[in-house]
């Protein structure tokens, strides 16, 4: 196992090395650079060329990347080049924002969707599975921005329960740290409501599809014929078995739950990695989309490593890095 | 600073302004009395983009500019009318010849931090705009001829500014704002940690930015007009525009900039005013010049002549616009109602496609950029209206970086035939850099635009002082380059702003800045 895992993060390398390299040259080969967004009548062209070689953008691409890559082993992720602060220190700003919006909406999300679908499976064709179906269908079908509005339109302007955007109120900056927290907690409920009634639906059908195959597997008709009370069958021999994808499903959306939710942070105004990124590409901001880029990357692979871990966890047939007998 | 790209700002932030005479609904604005002003009272203003840098000679966003507005001041400012008036500068006087300006200082000026402001400030800020290691794309503005503005300090409070000829689009630099020197020296001004805590000499100072979220300003107590109003700014970033509007419905905001698809619906609303003003911006339809077409100067009239304007500001701006036929925009001072118009006509455009040798039209494809839902809709709009006199438009949408590589490329031929855009113009009348044919292919006169007239008095324009005579030659400018139709000229868009009633102290009528032009004054009711 030891031996699996070292050589799992060994290949990390490699990987991202190709990763940073392919990344590196599509962004370049978007159209524009950043000092597109200086243009006004009145800036001339030669100062946009000056300023393009004092970021050094006036150098061939794979002396940039060569320029980046050493500069990466120093441990220094680059500067931003519109705020001129250090792409680690940007990441790492948004990141509490990030990690607190979308990790609640997920937690949330799997804790919802795992019951709903198993209790659908179970119940099959029963109003209760028509129902989650219905609203399944209809979560799916609705545009994250629209509901948000409808929700904030309801909630905080209608009814004025809670605040409309952003994650704190400027007045309490000086109170004690759990009205503080509570503040933030208000200032979720909305964003993060929208984020699971939108994904639960893809979840739910996906548990419920999986829970359905399993019941219809061979050893849960014997496990049934046996004589064991349903509930064993259920959630002994069924669930277990039925949570594997869903276990993939988790681990792939871990890069997900650090890269933000560009949508949903945009209308309500919250901090965090998603609007970063876009503004980034739109920016063509090199040295922090890089920097995002690599860190989803490297989140991406920690995700399938774990989710790999994970599987050999809740299903005792896998056996990682060990030779078939 | 943000005398200069205020424009730019307003349009994205759109702060509010006041209805003029009645042009689409009439509501009387009610404004608190000063004696109502609260002592400890809080502005939510939202800056509708990230912050990126909080240093004037640096920035080039509006969400900057707006906060930066705030912090810092320069030796001059604009007022609604766009006239300069006396800021840093109790006044200036400039030589005969034309060449040198002086300016006189206030003596009673003091940084944020406590330390006397003086005319080394003034003089760092400019060299440093100037220095080519500094990532200031203002610096082409302080050069002339390729030789730069020599800044001298004269006295502690004195300051000349040399210019190697006479250049009437100076003033409007001079109003940049101000950097301290005492500490910027000796740092990168690029990364600096300032630049994300500035400190200035405007009428607030900073005190935190949370990034994404908002940034707070509070009152300078030493301000050099006098003591603002307000006890503190906060500016919040909403980047979404519907939710901006309904965070401002909730009251979490005391200002939202209105889509024209809103603006019956608001005015319904208690507790606010609506302000609408214009602005400094024209959208156009550019056609490049050096396609066998458009080379003809009746080409492009029948073009003009087949544009219902009407049609489009109803149906894109709900009226809120007003139509354009000259490249300059009405609450410029230099602007000059004088040209040759071609109103809508598609009898006369089929009559000129004929005489040209079109008889049975033509085709072209009109560039867009993508997310600009006005232009996209201009786009086709005009695309059938075109087609009534045979002339058949292709759309293409593109996104807005890969468009500017098409328009900005050295290269004669440039690869387009026509596109639909807009230009936010400077406080100065100047438009040296958008018509002169010297700025084709590198510059902004992407379309080959090439009349020896109108270069030689584009020239004499920023080289002339007196501001009467200027007037006069842009007027000539305007009539020339309308008789020509580069561009067929669509619209002025309108800003439609509304402010909630608890705040006072606003400019009515707002110039093109909006009511906030002076932040200090601004007050909120107890």
């Amino acid at each position: 196992m030891t031996k699996y895992l070292f050589k799992r993060l060994l290949q990390l390398i490699p990987l991202l090395i190709g990763i940073s390299l392919i990344s590196f040259f599509v962004i370049h080969l978007a159209p524009g650079d950043p000092t597109n967004l200086f243009t006004t009548p009145n800036v001339k062209p030669e100062e946009l060329a000056r300023i393009r070689a004092n970021f050094g953008l006036d150098k061939p691409v794979i002396i940039q990347y060569f320029y980046w890559l050493v500069n990466i082993l120093k441990g220094n992720f680059g500067t931003d080049l519109l705020t001129g602060r250090p792409v680690v220190i940007e990441i790492l700003e948004r990141l509490p924002a990030t990690l607190l919006l979308t990790g609640s909406a997920y937690i949330l999300t799997f804790l919802l969707a795992i019951p709903l679908g198993v209790l659908s499976a179970v119940k099959k064709n029963s109003w209760f599975d028509k129902s989650v179906t219905l609203f399944s269908f209809a979560g799916m079908a609705t545009p994250s921005f629209w509901l948000a509005l409808i929700l904030m339109l309801v909630f905080a302007v209608k009814l004025d329960w809670l605040p409309a955007v952003g994650m704190y109120t400027f007045t309490l900056k000086d109170s004690p740290w759990f009205i503080r927290a509570w503040d933030v907690c208000l200032h979720l409920i909305l964003p993060v409501t929208t984020m699971t009634l939108v994904s639960l639906a893809g979840l739910t059908r996906y548990q419920r599809a999986a829970m359905l195959e399993i019941l219809n597997k061979d050893y849960i008709r014997t496990a049934r014929a046996k004589g064991l009370p349903e509930r064993v069958v259920i959630f002994k021999h069924a669930l277990r078995n039925a949570l594997i994808p869903i276990v993939t499903i988790f681990g792939l959306s871990l890069p997900d739950i650090f890269g933000g939710a560009f949508i949903i942070e945009t209308v309500f105004g919250w901090p965090g990695m998603g609007r970063l990124g876009v503004q980034a590409v739109f920016q063509r901001n090199y040295p922090l989309i890089m920097g995002i880029v690599m860190f989803s990357a490297f989140l991406i692979i920690i995700g399938n490593l774990l989710a790999d871990l994970l599987y050999a966890w809740v299903d005792p047939r896998i056996r990682l890095g060990e030779k078939k007998q | 600073m943000w005398r200069k790209t205020f424009i730019l700002l307003l349009l994205l932030v759109m702060l509010g302004g006041c209805a003029p005479s009645g042009q689409v609904g009439k509501r009387v604005v009610h404004l608190p009395d000063p004696s109502q002003a609260d002592p400890h009272g809080r502005l939510i203003l939202n800056l509708g983009g990230e912050v990126s840098i909080l240093n004037p000679i640096l920035s080039s966003d509006s969400a900057s500019s707006a906060v930066e507005g705030a912090i810092f001041s320069g030796m001059i400012r604009f007022n609604e009318k766009l006239e300069p008036e006396p800021d840093l500068a109790k006044s200036w006087e400039v030589s005969k010849d034309g060449k040198t300006w002086t300016f006189h200082l206030r003596w009673d000026v003091l940084w944020h931090d406590g330390q006397p402001f003086t005319a080394d400030d003034v003089k760092f800020t400019f060299d440093s705009i100037l220095d080519p290691k500094v990532n200031s794309v203002r610096r082409s503005d302080y050069i002339i001829d390729g030789q730069p503005i020599v800044f001298k300090v004269v006295g502690p409070h004195t300051i000349q500014a040399v210019l190697p000829k006479p250049f009437a689009p100076f003033l409007t630099s001079a109003g940049m704002s101000i950097i301290p020197k005492h500490l910027y020296q000796g740092t990168d001004i690029n990364t600096a940690s300032l630049n994300r805590k500035p400190i200035g000499t405007g009428p607030f100072k900073f005190k935190e930015w949370q990034t994404g979220d908002h940034v707070t300003l509070v009152r300078n107590n030493d301000f050099y007009f006098g003591k603002p109003k307000l006890e503190a700014i906060i500016y919040k970033i909403i980047p979404d525009e519907n939710a901006a509007l309904l965070a401002f419905e909730a009251g979490e905001l005391d200002e939202a900039g209105i889509p024209a698809k809103d603006y019956k619906r608001i005015l319904t609303l208690p507790k606010i005013n609506v302000f609408e003003y214009d602005t400094l911006l024209y959208t156009y339809l550019g056609f490049n010049l050096t396609k066998p077409y458009f080379k003809d100067k009746r080409v492009r009239q029948a073009l003009a002549y087949a544009v219902d304007r009407r049609q489009l500001i109803n149906l894109i701006l709900k009226g809120h616009g007003s139509p354009a036929y000259a490249p300059s925009a009405p609450v410029s001072w230099a602007y000059s109602g004088d040209v040759p118009k071609y109103p809508f006509n598609p009898g006369k455009a089929k009559q000129l496609l004929k005489e040209a040798g079109y008889p049975n039209g033509f085709e072209f494809t009109c560039l867009v950029n993508q997310g600009n839902k006005e232009r996209e809709k201009a786009a086709v709009i005009l695309q059938q209206q075109f087609a009534k006199i045979g002339v058949k438009m292709n759309v293409r949408v593109m996104e807005w970086s890969a468009l500017l590589k098409i328009v900005n490329a050295p290269k004669d031929p440039k690869e387009f035939d026509a596109l639909i855009i807009g230009w936010s113009l400077g406080l100065d009348p100047d438009a040296y850099s958008i018509w002169h044919s010297s700025q084709y292919p590198k510059g902004f006169n992407f379309i080959k635009y090439q009349n020896k007239d109108v270069d030689r008095l584009l020239e004499e324009g920023r080289t002339t002082i007196n501001k009467e005579e200027r007037k006069k030659i842009y007027a000539q400018i305007w009539k020339l380059i309308a008789e020509d139709q580069p561009y067929v000229f669509l619209w002025y868009p309108r800003v439609i702003g509304a402010v909630s009633d608890r705040v006072g102290g606003l400019q009515l009528p707002p110039g093109p800045a909006g009511p906030m032009i002076y932040m200090e004054k601004v007050f909120v009711k107890k």
